[in-house]
């Protein structure tokens, strides 16, 4: 395991993994890279993302 | 006990109750003693209630018996997947993390089954958290397939499809992030929905990922599930997600045909995007020719590739998940199994900007879908890719989360009902996924009960489970 991705967990608050869990924690982000590379980029600017919040008050 | 009161479905049990021709009392005990003599083999439950049941069932009893039946639910066992509160009993969600949070009021699904008059059994397995699974290092073991126990009955909601092939209960709940209620009805041989987004609510339930949660009903049959919708579905103003839509009678359009019906068949998420199992898409394709026999006008549609919806939802589900859970990721990793735990870390990383990006994709792919769907009544399409695999094939399981056409209407929300489609030439089960316009359950329940009518698939039940 590389010193560079314990520094990375630490960053993240992560101190307790294990080894194990680290090396669980490379595979789960590897994993992730694969769907971030579909990711479309140069999305017109005004397209907004999908919302669930409403302001408080305009619920019954 | 006889297999033909295990395999009641709901709606015949609803009126033999009602009839006063089956005793609650009598069919809840029946049932425990059915789940205690098996339950041991398939794992079903997390926590039996009987006590409770029995309370209950007396209660429906002296109801019923006194004139005040309240409705088709009224007596009638079912059991909660174990993300979902109940009142006074623990809500694990099959993890040490939770492993005695006993929860202070019922979720809002529990309150809506208990004012119909329902009977709890208990609360039952599902991969932890209902992301990692299935299992084995985990407080309780996971559920096994009835129709081979050496096989994966799906999941997450796996107790829910386990117990329902097992005969243990006529009704069930599930819940479906990424396609958590539709892989066991595939996988277990039947029935689930996955209702609209917002549909019906998630307050009470332990969230995975806050925009693509959904909780629904899973049955033996159509007409049952549709009965189990009508019960849980509504507008919950606590729930932030919840549709404030009217909610139509399920049950009106069943036992009519699908002639002239405009069916799309999504083929290419299950011969091109993905190349399903050979059984499977024949098994699909038989489908799609009944459906044509009867007259119904089917058609293939061109969605956007497979691979687009399971990278926008797996960036959405994996970064909301890693929100929920990122304190006990800090303090307690050993507390996860490894499967959730490494499932849970994949959104560590993730930046404000991917997930951002995620969710505008979002829209883009649902109002593209919605105009493909702008012609059509209904589409069909694959639910799972492949039959059941073994429990303990880890590579085969692996691939289980992605040879799936289930996450792309947990990004565009709408509708979602599997069924059986057959069986493979081993006795495992096939599916079908019909797909709705939002809101448009019932239309899925019609077209489901015609072909539930038209073929025999949901008469058979695991062998070595009949008597």
């Amino acid at each position: 395991m590389t010193e560079e991705l314990r520094d990375k967990v630490r960053t993240l608050g992560l101190d307790r993994l294990t080894e194990e869990h680290l090396a669980q924690f490379e595979r789960g982000t590897t994993g992730m890279e694969r769907h971030l590379q579909r990711l479309p980029r140069g999305m017109p600017a005004a397209q907004e993302p999908a919302h669930v919040y409403r302001a408080k008050g305009e619920t019954p | 006990m006889s297999g033909e009161l295990a395999y009641l479905g709901l709606a015949e049990a609803a009126e033999l109750i009602r009839t006063k021709k089956l005793s609650p009392v009598e069919y809840v005990t029946a049932l425990l003693a059915r789940i205690e003599r098996y339950d041991a083999k398939y794992n079903a439950f997390i926590a039996l209630t009987p006590e409770r049941a029995l309370k209950a069932a007396r209660a429906a009893e002296a109801e019923i018996t006194a004139g005040r039946w309240r409705g088709p639910f009224h007596g009638v066992p079912y059991a909660l997947k174990d993300i979902i509160d109940v009142e006074g009993l623990a809500t694990t969600a099959h993890s040490k993390i939770l492993k005695g949070n006993i929860a202070r009021r019922h979720a809002v699904v529990t309150e809506r089954l208990e004012a119909a008059g329902g009977v709890l059994l208990g609360k039952l397995s599902t991969h932890e958290f209902a992301i990692g699974g299935p299992s084995f290092d985990l407080p309780w073991p996971p559920a096994r397939n009835p129709w081979n126990r050496d096989h994966f009955c799906g999941g997450s909601s796996s107790g829910s499809g386990a117990g329902l092939a097992a005969g243990f209960f006529p009704a069930a709940l599930g819940t479906d992030t990424g396609g958590s209620i539709r892989n066991p009805a595939s996988m277990c041989g039947i029935t689930g929905m996955k209702a609209t987004y917002g549909r019906v609510s998630r307050r009470g339930v332990a969230p995975l990922a806050f925009s693509l949660d959904h909780i629904g009903p899973m049955t033996r049959t159509v007409r049952d599930n549709a009965l189990m919708l009508q019960v849980i579905a509504g507008h919950d103003p606590g729930d932030p997600g919840s549709a404030d839509e009217p909610v139509p009678d399920y049950g009106a359009l069943l036992g009519q045909d699908v002639r002239g019906l405009r069916i799309g068949v999504i083929r290419h998420f299950y011969t091109r995007d993905v190349a399903g199992d050979p059984e499977q898409v024949e098994a699909l394709d038989a489908a799609v020719q009944l459906l044509a026999g009867a007259g119904a006008e089917t058609s293939e549609i061109t969605l956007p590739a497979l691979q687009d919806f399971s990278a926008c939802g797996q960036i959405i589900l994996a970064a909301e998940a890693y929100a929920v859970h990122e304190p006990w990721l800090r303090k307690r990793p050993e507390d996860y199994g490894a499967r959730a735990r490494e499932r849970l870390l994949a959104g560590a990383t993730l930046r404000a900007v991917d997930y951002l990006q995620a969710v505008r994709w979002r829209l883009q792919l649902r109002d593209r879908v919605a105009r493909d769907f702008a012609d059509i009544d209904l589409a069909i399409t694959a639910s799972s890719m492949d039959p059941a695999c073994r429990i303990d094939d880890d590579e085969a399981l692996a691939t289980n989360y992605w040879r799936q056409a289930r996450m792309p209407f947990n990004v565009t929300g709408q509708p979602g009902l599997v069924v059986p489609a057959g069986f493979t030439k081993s006795g495992l089960p096939l599916s079908l996924q019909l797909v709705g316009h939002p809101f448009g359950e019932a239309m899925l329940y019609r077209v489901a009960q015609f072909y539930e009518d038209a073929t025999s698939w949901t008469k058979r039940h695991p062998p070595g489970l009949l008597d």
